[in-house]
């Protein structure tokens, strides 16, 4: 590997998240090849507006803010999945959330269902999603960002992170569910 | 435990997991999410599915994307001087 002592603490700083910012490319693309020319492409912009970034603030949300928007301008295009617009409605897990909790004994077993699910299933749940959920509990799960974090790198409010973090979370874990049932290790009827 | 307390923690659980609560807020729902059974079966669902999904991810960028990025900005860095 080439090294240049000369690098500038940026770039340094910059390249060490890397693995982070592929695996998230990986769930923006949802391949390899496109995931990798994201990421080439982010570096390449990153450095291009280093002069942009106050050091001192967080160098990882912005770099993941710079890998969003290429994202948006090159690949989703690309990748016909279409902006979903009716992503954004903040009320609506509001209202569905209506449903509170459920049996004991439902909860139970989907328990014990989750601890059966593999790493796979889980990927191909999260990989289901729409864009926007997808990238939400992403950032959230994955990254550990907070919600104004989410907000400054999805370019949208609060109040929508927060919407599609709901609305995410719940389409994941039915998928989950739904998984678990077809394999035979959730039962829906488990406390009725 | 009442229904409002109930749909309160429920509606609240993600900003309860994902550490977005006041400390007050944070208090009072984690005071319910202790005495009530099924809203804590809620929270250990939620935090599972969290913890699955962290797990689930984390890939390493190949080597020859690490190759590709240091020359665009060694190139980059060349054209800038």
């Amino acid at each position: 590997m080439t090294t240049n002592t000369e690098e500038f603490d940026f770039e340094t700083d910059a390249l060490a998240f890397m693995d982070q910012l592929y695996a998230a490319a990986l769930r923006m693309t949802r391949n390899g090849a496109d995931a990798e020319d994201l990421v080439q492409e982010t570096y390449a912009k990153a450095f291009a507006a280093q002069d942009k970034f106050t050091p001192g603030t967080n160098l990882k949300a912005w770099l993941y803010r710079i890998q969003t928007n290429a994202f948006i301008n090159t690949y989703r295009k690309k990748q016909r999945e279409p902006k979903r617009t009716d992503a954004d409605n903040v009320e609506d897990w509001q209202l569905a959330s209506a449903a509170t909790h459920q049996s004991s004994g439902l909860a139970s077993a989907e328990q014990t269902a989750l601890d059966s699910i593999g790493d796979d299933q889980v990927r191909n749940a999260l990989a289901e999603l729409s864009e926007d959920f997808r990238m939400a509990v992403y950032l959230s799960d994955v990254e550990g960002f907070a919600y104004k974090e989410i907000a400054e790198i999805m370019d949208t409010p609060v109040g929508t992170v927060m919407s599609r973090l709901h609305r995410g979370r719940r389409l994941l874990r039915e998928k989950l569910r739904e998984y678990a049932a077809e394999h035979g290790i959730y039962d829906h009827r488990a406390g009725s | 435990m009442t229904k409002r307390q109930c749909q309160e923690a429920v509606d609240r659980l993600f900003e309860f997991i994902d550490g977005e609560l006041t400390d007050e807020e944070l208090l009072r729902i984690g005071a319910h999410l202790k005495e009530c059974p099924p809203c804590e079966a809620e929270l250990r669902i939620n935090e599972k599915i969290r913890l699955l999904v962290s797990q689930a991810h984390g890939e390493k960028a190949p080597h020859q994307l690490r190759e590709r990025v240091l020359s665009t900005l060694r190139m980059a860095r060349e054209e800038s001087v």
